[in-house]
């Protein structure tokens, strides 16, 4: 009876991936992970819906999070046992810059992703002051340029532009930052007094949730927001804004969302932490996987996951645009972004130290880090945060059992991306020197050059 | 006799009826038993008749407004649109519920089904292939039908364009010719000044023009409606065919019983390389494999479906055993506090400033800072022993008892004292005095003189109080769930208002009407209890 039913059950296996030979030794085998409807969540969605956890035994609860404060806050409190993280959460957890404490993180679930979205009204005004834009389909990539005389407008009637961002140590706040100060707008300080960041602003920017971004925007109490997807897309769908760019052409390939879960959580279940682990790297390569004509083969059906309204939610016909690698930045301008969200490939979801630094650069350019520090503080809170060694003991195990190959991960890395000048304003950035990185732009916190020495 | 009988059946409905407050079915059930037809007919036309009607015009109207009245955010919904969502929504239950029995099924029963749902993918494939290739077809029809609506709109545009080139060429050589007239001393500086101002007032008639036009051209743009309905067809198909795969899977490989058997062969391998290897680091690494192995059928054959949360039935049930919740801590707090504050002046004076304070407070306020105080108390939720021993007890282990939910049901009770208490304190300071004398009299200790004759004769006002507590803390819940996200009804309106589908006004309005309709419940529960309690038959009517 026993032997029959195996057999069928095998012929029903047959085709899919077999189960890994040893599985490992996990402590916990229920747990509840959050996330916030984005579509970068993917990764968790993908890997409980597509059965990756149950493969590794693990029974996943995924639950959506109202704001990435209660996210972080239920995390800490143990209601979570993980998270799909802001990249800068756990390290501003971690040093202490709003709710304290130590959060690490082994998987990038995401990089790119974003977009800068301007309401109607400034955009006509944008195009006024730059007749280039005024086409169906204009030159990429779009600088803050023109939106210099909106901002000075506004000045002289007394009042300050106001946009939107999702948090304030999340990759949208120094993403819209970056593009403003690129072309020399201001969007203010944070200072120990003033946790806002609105010292020195000519743009004031404020946090609202996500999900709320494009009704914000259409009630007039902000004129543009930096977001993920689908907001952006809604917003052109809904037609209340217009996305002016990407966080690609901000800065090609940036790290955005990581899976984040507290330090004593990861040492009291090193092995589950390696088994959720395991399931997020086949879920990153199984939304990556393409033909040999470059055409993804699974986002359909990934959007068709998150469009659930327990997940996402958002329509599928909107999710999908993103996703399946083109991008409306208006209703007269759909264009192929194939790069738009980068799950996996090129070693994408690897935990780089320099990503980390990278955050850390920003958040003493912008003050959230209030004193100097050296360069060596850098490279340690980068590697007390990010665990390249879970992420490589998950890897060795999916390879010997066949789930990935070998140049999928860099294995021989010292955790450093080499130096880039890919961002919008063609300034380089090299993590081995910080300080120097944090003193090459003109608007933000300049540090003594001899700390990267230290 | 006969007519004895059949008069204590109409009685008792009668008194069903009055109990339950359902008073205007009371004509109804007269007039069944042929009590003054006449009379009857005219209450019914008048009470039931005419209200149902007024309901149906209101019904009309908005099923009639609703199309013509659009946001951005989207179409209001009409009651066939909120009709639909009940359908989809209830349609998520039962498609829990197919994976659930897909998860548990055994035996040759899952062979059969797996076949059975291999089959209706088969019809389904097909069904989507033509809803695609009809999609594609109205893609295409719709494309050229946009492109010719917007031709006009962009020759217009085009024409605004040259309009204002020609302008601002034809004004240049103007004031150019002009300024140099004023420095020849042929023509006033006020002309030239007038030529600008009207050259700026012709220029910004042209740009607010174009603006216009270019705004409706981004509406035109719009996808028309056929489009979207051959979209949501196609999207209905691939989701059932989605789900049907996932039941599949939950009948295949995240079957129970595969796990276990499939644990179980793992198990007698290791175990057969353990009795026949001769390396005693193999035996050993078997023999832990074993152990291991037997720990983890044990564990799977435990475990249920995790099912994920619908607002039919789990959401629903959640909400309203937090409610409950919430008000009897209200109930418990308020009825002994209104009782020494009707007993005694001076516990009055100490309350009242409290109770003056606090009652106007907002629940958001009261929710925030419970989160803080109650989220002190479980530091470790996972083996806190309230929610360990919640997830043993039947009904609730269902629910999921979690710190969100503490908080939510403090929040609610928080809201839903005052009310209560204020009733109640009411209610022991105006019982008549006469009796409190006769206690007096007959030398009632303090206990007999509070069972026998304080608590009695409160019950009525205290009931009326502890309705509108109940009240209260249903409107309450809502609020508060969706802000603490703890699982239930409120909840389920954020995350609609978060997903932003096209959907999700529609299943907003579905859920307003849910509340709504428990809330009717829940007062008329209420209602019942009061009457029950009530002495007089006609003091707690509506």
């Amino acid at each position: 009876m026993k032997n029959t039913l195996f057999k069928s059950s095998l012929l029903a296996l047959a085709g899919l991936s077999t189960l890994s030979a040893e599985q490992l030794d996990i402590e916990k085998d229920e747990l509840k992970l959050g996330f916030i409807k984005l579509t970068d969540c993917a990764p968790l969605v993908i890997a409980k819906e597509k059965g990756f956890f149950d493969e590794e035994g693990l029974s996943v609860e995924v639950i959506a999070q109202p704001n990435w404060k209660q996210l972080l806050d239920n995390v800490i409190n143990g209601e979570l046992d993980g998270a799909h993280m802001l990249s800068g959460q756990p390290l501003a957890a971690t040093i202490g810059f709003g709710t304290k404490a130590h959060i690490v993180t082994a998987y990038t679930l995401d990089l790119n992703g974003n977009g800068i979205t301007v309401s109607n009204a400034v955009w006509e005004q944008m195009q006024e002051n730059d007749p280039k834009l005024a086409v169906d389909q204009p030159p990429h990539p779009i600088t803050a340029d023109s939106l210099v005389p909106v901002v000075e407008g506004k000045l002289s009637e007394g009042e300050k532009l106001q946009m939107g961002m999702v948090f304030p140590v999340s990759t949208h706040n120094y993403e819209i930052r970056y593009w403003l100060a690129s072309a020399g707008i201001h969007p203010g300080m944070y200072t120990s007094q003033d946790i806002k960041g609105f010292t020195d602003a000519q743009v004031e920017l404020s946090v609202t949730p996500p999900p709320q971004m494009p009704a914000t925007l259409e009630s007039g109490n902000i004129s543009g927001y930096c977001v993920g997807e689908p907001w952006n897309q809604q917003a052109v769908s809904k037609g209340i804004g217009v996305p002016v760019t990407t966080n690609y052409d901000i800065w090609k390939n940036n790290p955005e969302k990581v899976f984040g879960v507290t330090k004593q959580w990861s040492e009291e279940n090193p092995e589950t932490h390696t088994a959720v682990v395991k399931a997020l790297i086949r879920a990153g390569k199984w939304l990556d996987a393409t033909d040999e004509s470059g055409a993804f083969l699974n986002r359909e059906e990934a959007c068709r996951l998150l469009s659930k309204p327990n997940y996402v939610g958002a329509d599928y016909d909107v999710l999908k645009n993103s996703m399946t690698g083109h991008f409306f930045f208006q209703r007269s301008d759909k264009r192929e972004m194939p790069e738009f969200n980068v799950f996996f490939k090129d070693h994408a979801s690897y935990p780089w130290y320099s990503d980390g630094i990278w955050f850390l650069t920003q958040m003493r350019r912008w003050g959230q880090i209030t004193e100097a520090k050296p360069a060596s503080w850098y490279h340690e809170t980068a590697k007390s945060v990010y665990l390249p060694d879970v992420y490589k003991a998950a890897a060795k195990h999916l390879l010997e059992e066949g789930h990935i190959t070998e140049s999928d991960i860099p294995w021989d890395s010292d955790g450093y991306k080499t130096a880039t000048s890919d961002f919008i304003d063609g300034i380089s950035y090299d993590a081995k020197k910080p300080i120097s990185y944090i003193n090459s732009h003109k608007i933000g916190l300049k540090d003594p050059a001899e700390l990267d020495n230290q | 006799m006969a007519n004895k009988s059949i008069d204590t059946i109409k009685y008792g409905l009668l008194r069903i009826i009055d109990v339950s407050g359902f008073t205007i079915f009371d004509p109804v059930v007269r007039l069944l038993f042929g009590e003054e037809p006449a009379k009857q007919t005219s209450k019914i036309l008048k009470y039931i008749v005419i209200p149902t009607i007024f309901l149906f015009v209101c019904i009309w109207l908005w099923a009639s407004i609703a199309p013509t009245h659009k946001t951005k955010s989207g179409q209001v919904p009409t009651p066939s649109q909120v009709i639909e969502t009940v359908e989809t929504n209830y349609r998520q239950y039962e498609r829990e519920q197919e994976k659930k029995t897909a998860f548990l099924t055994t035996g040759s029963e899952r062979d059969a089904q797996i076949k059975a749902a291999k089959e209706r993918l088969k019809s389904l494939e097909e069904e989507s292939k033509a809803a695609q290739s009809e999609l594609t077809k109205v893609e295409e029809s719709s494309l050229t039908e946009i492109e010719n609506n917007l031709a006009p709109f962009k020759k217009e545009i085009e024409a605004i364009a040259a309009k204002l080139k020609t302008l601002t060429s034809s004004a240049k050589t103007e004031q150019t010719a002009l300024a140099d007239a004023i420095a020849a001393g042929t023509a006033k500086p006020e002309t030239l000044i007038q030529a600008i101002a009207d050259f700026e007032t012709q220029k910004e008639a042209l740009t607010e023009k174009r603006s216009e036009l270019n705004k409706q051209l981004t509406e035109a743009r719009e996808d028309p409606d056929a489009l979207k309905a051959a979209r949501l067809r196609a999207n209905a198909v691939a989701n059932e065919i989605q789900h049907t795969n996932s039941v599949i899977d939950h009948y295949e490989k995240k079957n129970r019983e595969y796990q276990v058997n499939e644990l179980m062969t793992k198990a007698d391998a290791a175990a057969a390389l353990a009795s026949s290897s001769k390396d005693p680091k193999d035996i050993l690494k078997a023999a832990k494999d074993q152990v291991r192995n037997t720990k983890k059928i044990e564990d799977v054959q435990e475990r249920e479906y995790a099912p994920t949360s619908t607002v039919f039935w789990h959401q629903i049930k959640r909400s309203i055993f937090t409610v409950f919740v919430g008000f009897v801590i209200a109930a418990v707090i308020a009825i002994p506090i209104g009782m020494m504050c009707g007993l005694n002046r001076i516990a009055m004076a100490c309350f009242t400033p409290i109770i003056s304070i606090f009652k106007p407070v907002s629940p958001v306020v009261w929710l925030l800072i419970f989160q803080i105080i109650v989220g002190a108390f479980f530091p470790d939720p996972e083996n806190h022993p309230l929610f360990v021993l919640s997830s043993t007890l039947p009904f609730i282990q269902d629910l999921g008892v979690n710190p969100a939910m503490v908080f939510s049901a403090c929040t609610v009770a928080m809201c839903a004292v005052w009310p209560a208490l204020v009733n109640t304190a009411l209610a022991v300071s105006s019982i008549e005095q006469d009796h409190l004398n006769v206690a007096r009299v007959l030398k009632l200790g303090f206990f007999d003189r509070l069972f026998k004759i304080i608590i009695p004769s409160s019950l009525p006002l205290v009931f009326a109080g502890l309705r509108i507590s109940l009240g209260v803390g249903w409107m309450v819940l809502i609020a508060a769930e969706a802000l603490s996200s703890s699982d239930g009804l409120g909840k389920f309106v954020w995350d609609e208002y978060q997903n932003g589908s096209s959907f999700s006004f529609a299943n907003i309005i579905m859920a307003c009407f849910i509340v709504g309709i428990i809330g009717f419940f829940l007062d008329r529960l209420m209602i019942c209890l009061q009457r029950l309690v009530s002495f007089d038959e006609d003091g707690a009517t509506v």
